[in-house]
């Protein structure tokens, strides 16, 4: 009622200015975007279907998407992807809530455990892990020193390195948006809905999640589109035993000199984080 | 359960927060159908009464009676109260008849029932057609009445409402005190209002309690609360008044002489001589002229204020005193500034307070 008295009065540019002006805005921006982006997208897409010869081909679709081994690698990129993402999330959700209800300096700790790890280059903590787990590693060490084992236990180059290094690598990309989420949730939703005669667990599956979604839906697709495309975390915690589409990528550029092949390889792992990312997209998306 | 029996009672509620007395043992007992209101000053503890009330902050000591049923440690939850939260608290994730619904869904309400009560809930706050838009996409009016079905819907023992009307425009706010009084007595909801603001207490409710750091100083019915105010803090929080500070002189029969810088004057009140007093009356009481078995005080008008419906008249009265008239539109006679005049009102109306209590 109100709002309708105070906004009459207002008189409202030309639509085709506002439009013109808005565009003269965003034109830098798009420019970047597309020599940035768009341009070596087409530049994959085109080489992805070149043979050797310059011909057109779909000869490397074929390959990657008719051969058990190149399925296998999809595989192993999108199982090294859901495995990370699941487990980082399970420990994140409660600790974005953990990290929102902290006060002063431990909140100040905590925040700064998260962030720090961020400078490093990913190379560093991946080595950090090797380090950790090789035979001789910190961890054996230890163990047999304690006598509490008496053979090393064989743990660098095995899948559950690999997945407690992306999982370590990868959480802060989880729990940052979780955390921007919860810390700006307002306490009286979960006191509304308890005085409406919800129980603890009703005010949580109704209310906090549906309320955090869009934080889980970020970090969700954050990570997943970072670890299914994983690089030096395969390569270094568990190698050869693990090919993902990554390290076959690298290898058709660097070894195999095929660079279609590479290139194909790049749009399927493309394809895979776009439509993880167009899912969340659609999940987060506000009731009508 | 008759209509005059307590619904709620609540007895000797007391709750600190660290070293702070927040509420300091609190009676009150509430009759089903009565809308009471909490009136007092910012950080008196109005809210934290409300969210005792609601099982959202469990008093220190004391007991919380709703329904004949103690529920001083029953989670909110299991309370089956009503709450219209000042910001309104609406879930942003869920439709206006998600909002509505929600209470009855988690009661396992079926589904043909919860439509139902939906409708009627939205239909009784006139917001039948928007139950399908988000929240997001009301406006404040509409938000607050949204909050008010969601409470009402779950057919609640009280509703509580926390400065629920504040975040409205004035006049949007003064109609729905109106509206609100007349929509709740309509569905004979029992409720307790927050407020700082005495105008709305005084048009929504059947009693105010008038209240002052974490203590109930007066409950009684808006009339009286105005006409009778129990003590200094109350007449000064409820409309206003002239207030004279001076020594008692004599006593008895529960009235005292006192003299102050105007003059000798009587008042209701029990003091012992010597006590220091502040002595009061209401500005309708004052009268032009003099009055024999009349308290009396003569000065010069400082200002005239015309309100429409009636005129305020300051007199300094001398020695740092003053005198504040109302005159009804009626009267022939309403003085100019600088004019010398000479008030008089009844010695029952007039009351004397301890000044110690002065805020
Ligand atoms: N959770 C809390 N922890 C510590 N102190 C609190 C807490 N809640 C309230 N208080 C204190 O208790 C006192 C009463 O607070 P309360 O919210 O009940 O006041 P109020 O009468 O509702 O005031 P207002 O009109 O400003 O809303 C205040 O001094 C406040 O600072
Ligand atoms: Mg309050």
């Amino acid at each position: 009622m109100t709002e309708a008295v105070l906004s009459a009065p207002v008189v409202k540019p030309a639509p085709d200015r506002e439009r013109l002006a808005a565009l003269g805005f965003v034109a830098p921006s798009v420019l970047i975007i597309a020599v940035v982006f768009v341009l070596p997208l087409a530049l994959l897409l085109g080489v992805s279907v070149l043979d050797s010869k310059g011909g057109p081909t779909t000869a490397h679709y074929v390959r990657l998407l008719g051969t058990p081994y190149y399925l296998g690698v999809i595989w192993n990129s999108l199982r090294l992807g859901l495995l990370t993402t699941l487990i980082a999330f399970v420990i994140s959700y409660p600790a974005a809530f953990a990290l929102a209800r902290a006060r002063g300096p431990l909140r100040s700790a905590l925040l700064a455990t998260l962030f720090l790890p961020l400078a490093a280059s990913v190379i560093v903590k991946a080595f950090a892990w090797t380090i950790l787990l090789r035979s001789d590693g910190l961890i054996n060490t230890v163990l047999i020193a304690l006598g509490i084992i008496e053979d090393p236990i064989r743990m660098i180059f095995t899948q559950t390195a690999l997945i407690i290094g992306a999982v370590n690598i990868f959480l802060p990309f989880m729990v940052l948006p979780i955390y921007a989420v919860v810390a700006q949730l307002d306490g009286r939703y979960a006191e509304a809905a308890a005085t409406l005669g919800a129980s603890p667990a009703v005010v949580f599956l109704r209310v906090i999640l549906p309320l955090t979604l869009p934080g889980i839906i970020a970090g969700v697709a954050l990570v997943f589109s970072l670890s299914v495309s994983a690089y030096v975390v395969p390569t270094l915690l568990i190698g050869e035993k693990y090919p993902t589409l990554a390290t076959t990528i690298a290898k058709a550029y660097l070894l195999a000199r095929d660079p279609g092949f590479g290139a194909a390889a790049g749009v399927v792992l493309l394809a895979i984080a776009v439509v993880v990312v167009a899912l969340s997209t659609l999940l987060s998306r506000e009731p009508k | 359960m008759s209509e005059a029996a307590p619904h709620l009672v609540i007895s000797g509620v007391s709750k600190r927060y660290g070293a702070a007395t927040v509420l300091e043992r609190v009676d009150l007992t509430i009759r089903r159908g009565e809308l009471v209101t909490l009136l007092g000053p910012s950080g008196c503890g109005k809210t934290t009464l409300l969210r005792a009330i609601a099982g959202l902050a469990p008093p220190d000591t004391g007991t919380i009676a709703l329904a004949g049923r103690d529920v001083t440690h029953v989670p909110p939850h299991r309370r089956n109260v009503g709450v219209v939260f000042q910001n309104y608290a609406l879930f942003p994730h869920l439709t206006v008849a998600g909002n509505v619904a929600f209470g009855l869904k988690v009661r396992g309400t079926p589904k043909a029932e919860i439509d139902l009560a939906v409708r009627r809930a939205l239909a009784l706050v006139k917001l039948g057609h928007l139950g399908g838009r988000r929240i997001s996409a009301l406006s404040g009016g509409q938000q607050q009445r949204v909050a008010l079905a969601r409470a009402i819907a779950v057919e609640p023992d009280v509703l509580l409402f926390d400065e629920a009307l504040s975040a409205l425009d004035r006049k949007l706010r003064e109609e729905m005190q109106v509206e609100l009084r007349r929509l709740l007595q309509e569905v004979k909801a029992t409720a307790i209002f927050v407020t700082h603001d005495q105008d709305e207490a005084l048009t929504m409710s059947d009693r105010v309690a008038v209240m002052n750091k974490g203590r109930i100083e007066q409950l009684a019915a808006p009339r009286e609360l105005y006409a009778r105010p129990a003590s200094l803090f109350a007449l000064n929080f409820v409309g206003l008044s002239t207030r004279i500070a001076g020594q008692v002189v004599g006593a008895q029969d529960g009235m005292v002489e006192v003299v102050t810088p105007v003059g000798r004057l009587s008042a209701r009140g029990a003091f012992q001589p010597g006590a220091s007093v502040i002595v009061a009356t209401r500005p309708e009481q004052l009268r032009l002229g003099a009055d024999a078995g009349a308290n009396s005080a003569a000065g010069r008008v400082r200002s005239v204020v015309f309100q429409g419906s009636r005129t305020l008249v300051d007199v300094d009265a001398g020695a740092g005193a003053s005198l504040l008239a109302e005159l009804s539109g009626r009267e022939a006679e309403v003085p100019r500034v600088h004019d010398e005049v000479r008030f008089a009102w009844p010695v029952a109306e007039t009351f004397a307070f301890a000044a110690e209590a002065a805020p």
